[in-house]
């Protein structure tokens, strides 16, 4: 496909299929936007960058219609009736119904009349035809299954089907690869492609360039709710122009370097042993893992004494050892922090203070909530320079990229052994990654073993010492040391998409 | 969070292309429906081993007599349920419409009119719930505690506690009529209930709602469902469905009293448990409730007949509870 020329002036103000202007938006006294812009054409692939609290999220609920706007206008395909199916939200799993079946999740949305039939062959037939414009095979294969029993990129493709059933004009789409392998993210992205030329836009929000480089055609930077590049064609700027715009530092792109001998009184060795494969990990060391979940969570969950029967056999100083629980992981000095926070990681009803030190009870195997927690936690946050109004407050007071390093916070105390890492930095600004960079470098110093499953190749290879790269079957299939990373070697180690 | 628990039969994957014949659908979409039934039948042969009496023609129609307020009562919390809702407050529904019942027979009203008053306490204490769950936005367990513990307490209040003897002449023919001939009414409506609530549930928009909220309830929103109408309809529902099980069953007995119905809101619940309802919602059948209600009964009948201490109905009624959802939990994949 061709991509757009931009920022011509003059342009034909119809051309626009989205068309959001001087967009303002206070939630109490936080004036979150001041001023957005978006303008998306039609066909066009659309990136829309910003870093944590830069209003992103919020512009996003604006057009798609579940926030209200407080001034501005959002005009759709010229006119200012908002149509509330022409944005369409393509969420990654949670807008489907698992239990109904494929065809009833496309067709449900069109039927309004309660005690109508729901017409089984109209249903089908609907669901078909709307499927087949992403997926011929999809829609030949899955229309009666129900929902839950799709893949994950199959199901992004049921919401894309959905959304072009219901009459869609654009797809907003967020970190849409972050768990999809090599060919699943050429299946999204040929689609995707397939749509623009047939007049459907795009909307990608994304923290991760190389999805953006790969498909996008134009973006737009939000910083503190402006738009400070407003349709800027992406063949004419350059990484670290756009991450400057964002209001971080350049260098926030490169990562502190690793190495440096490991500062260990107490070296330690790790052997981790499946069949097949045998790893020795020593103190200091950042050991990456790559490739689609099924490998890393074999060698996590048995660290974090998740899995039964253990997966992984784990040899420290030569003695053999066997987490029967995540208790005796923690009590033996293993750290573990999700890159899912919602549902692995933040107790989201109890306050900050005992998010941090909940990790802490379990090692000591504390019995009083004592007095001291709240200053071990108050010098967690300080030391993270953590910015949070009180540890009394709920942590969804403090924005996500916060959250995650509350998450890591937690770990402080323990001073575990090994520290365990699952996506740590998913849907996190580049800034507050730059900042988790440079803990779990500390941490490695401090002669820590971390074990760091990402999805995203350009932080393993900036930050691992070594990665083992797994296959999609979830075999290993290499070990990479620091000379021999590089995107296309984790790539074709891999099978998913850098 | 909510586990999904996805039907084994549903990995029976349909080949592309043609469909598979009607029986052959039927069998996979009711394969639980149909395991339940088998289930009751083991069972009733089994009772028959300690007392032959069971398989009587007499038996039978006695434990379908016994079941019929239980089946309509736990349709009405199977709908509940499948929004992933809970209503705790069918049970003293129950007793409160038998007082009210018996209180408009004492001004001696004829019965077509009290029942109509009766069925308005359900109607209302399901509106109460409803609104208090959709509105005020409250979780329905607290919501139905609450009506739960106002309603058992209101039925021994409106009467000072004591029971009412039934004296209107026709009254029985509600339950005992026959308003098709050769067919009691009671069997009437059960199988009319089930029968129009499983199409309704099945091939109606509004049915395809409820699954729908219980599978994914923020989902559902999105999707422009009306998630607080259809939550409001489901809970006057099962109050409804409560005082007209109520009538019915003071139509067979003449007599209300205020603990009429004490026990049957956990019946309710296990019967939908038993047919193959998921606690998180999303799941089961109009058909299974029905045949959870049904062996709950044939359970109670078979203690009574065998002869075992009637103190022990409850453990052996836990013990199939156990059972069914284990083997459920065993032939369903996680996903």
């Amino acid at each position: 496909m061709s991509a757009p020329r931009e920022t011509q002036a003059g342009t034909n103000a119809t051309a626009f299929v989205l068309e959001a202007k001087q967009i303002e938006k206070s939630f109490g006294a936080t004036h979150v936007l001041r001023g957005a812009n978006l303008r998306i054409r039609r066909g066009e692939i659309h990136a829309l960058l910003g870093g944590n609290g830069a209003g992103k999220s919020t512009l996003i609920r604006i057009i798609s219609g579940s926030h209200r706007l407080d001034a501005g206008s959002i005009s759709i395909d010229g006119r200012l009736d908002p149509n509330p199916n022409a944005i369409a939200v393509v969420f990654q799993e949670l807008a489907l119904l698992p239990h109904l079946s494929v065809a009833e999740n496309i067709y449900l949305p069109h039927r309004k009349c309660a005690f109508a039939r729901l017409g089984e062959a109209a249903c089908y037939a609907e669901a078909r035809a709307a499927l087949a414009l992403v997926d011929e095979e999809l829609a030949e294969r899955t229309l009666d299954w129900p929902v839950a029993q799709l893949d994950l990129h199959e199901r992004q493709f049921v919401e894309i089907a959905r959304a072009l059933s219901s009459g869609a004009r654009v797809l907003l789409l967020d970190e849409p690869t972050a768990n999809l392998t090599f060919s699943e993210t050429e299946r999204l992205f040929g689609i995707l492609r397939r749509l623009a030329q047939q007049g459907i836009s795009t909307l990608l929000v994304s923290h991760r360039m190389g999805e953006i480089r790969a498909l996008a055609d134009v973006c737009t930077v939000l910083r503190d709710g402006r738009s400070v590049l407003d349709r800027v064609a992406l063949s004419d700027i350059s990484d670290e122009a756009i991450v400057e715009a964002m209001g971080q530092k350049s260098s926030a792109v490169s990562p502190p370097a690793p190495r440096g001998a490991p500062a260990a009184s107490a070296r330690m060795q790790i052997v981790l042993r499946s069949p097949g494969v045998s790893l020795s990990v020593a103190s200091g060391e950042v050991l990456g893992l790559a490739g689609a979940p099924a490998g890393p969570s074999g060698v996590i969950e048995t660290l974090i004494g998740a899995s039964r029967p253990a997966a992984w056999q784990i040899t420290i100083d030569g003695i053999d050892v066997r987490f029967p629980s995540p208790a005796e992981a923690i009590r033996a000095g293993v750290g573990y922090v999700s890159g899912d926070r919602a549902e692995k990681g933040i107790l989201a009803t109890l306050p900050i203070l005992d998010n941090i030190v909940a990790a802490a009870r379990v090692a000591d195997r504390r019995i009083l909530a004592s007095s001291r927690e709240a200053t071990a936690a108050q010098t967690a946050l300080d030391m993270l320079s953590i910015k949070a109004s009180s540890i009394d407050a709920l942590p969804q007071t403090v924005s996500g990229g916060t959250q995650q390093k509350l998450l890591l916070a937690r770990w402080l105390a323990p001073a575990p052994k090994i520290l365990v890492l699952e996506e740590p930095t998913r849907g996190v600004d580049i800034g507050t990654k730059r900042e988790i960079y440079a803990m779990i470098r500390d941490a490695a110093a401090a002669g820590c073993v971390v074990v760091w499953w990402s999805t995203e190749f350009t932080e393993l290879i900036a930050v691992c010492d070594r990665v083992v790269a797994f296959d999609l079957s979830g075999q290993a299939s290499g070990v990479l040391d620091r000379d021999e990373l590089d995107e296309v070697s984790l790539s074709r180690a891999t099978g998913m998409a850098a | 969070m909510t586990e999904v628990v996805i039907d084994q039969r549903a990995a029976d994957r349909p080949q592309p292309g043609k469909r598979a014949s009607l029986v052959v659908r039927l069998t996979r979409i009711y394969r639980t429906e149909i395991a339940i039934a088998m289930a009751i039948v083991v069972l009733l042969v089994g009772i028959s081993f300690w007392s032959p009496y069971v398989l009587t023609w007499g038996n039978l129609a006695n434990i379908a007599q016994a079941a019929a307020p239980l089946i309509l009562m736990s349709l009405g919390v199977f709908l509940v349920i499948a929004t992933s809702g809970i209503d705790l407050s069918v049970g003293s529904t129950f007793s409160l419409t038998g007082m009210v019942a018996g209180l408009c027979f004492s001004a001696a009203l004829p019965w077509p009119v009290v029942c109509l008053i009766s069925l308005g306490v359900g109607l209302a204490v399901g509106a109460i719930n409803g609104g208090l769950v959709t509105v005020v936005g409250l979780a329905p367990f607290v919501v139905t505690l609450i009506t739960y513990a106002i309603g058992a307490s209101l039925s021994f209040v409106i009467t000072n506690g004591h029971s009412i003897a039934i004296a209107d002449p026709n009254f029985w023919t509600l339950n005992g009529g026959e308003m098709i001939p050769g067919i009691t009414n009671f069997v009437l409506f059960c199988a009319l209930a089930v029968i129009a609530l499983e199409c309704v549930l099945r091939k109606l928009v509004v049915g395809r709602w409820v699954f729908a909220i219980g599978s994914n309830d923020k989902a559902a929103r999105l999707l422009g469902i009306p998630v607080h109408g259809v939550r409001f309809g489901v809970y006057v529902a099962s109050g409804v469905a409560a005082s007209f099980a109520s009538l019915l069953s003071l139509s067979y007995i003449s007599n209300s009293e205020s603990t009429a119905g004490a026990n049957l809101m956990l019946q309710a619940i296990a019967a939908c448990v038993i047919g193959g309802a998921s606690l998180f919602g999303g799941t089961g059948s109009a058909i299974g409730a029905m045949l959870g209600a049904i062996m709950i009964t044939v359970i109670q009948n078979g203690v009574n007949l065998i002869g075992i201490n009637s103190f022990w109905q409850g453990t052996v009624t836990g013990a199939v509870i156990l059972v069914a959802v284990l083997i459920d939990r065993a032939t369903k994949v996680r996903s």
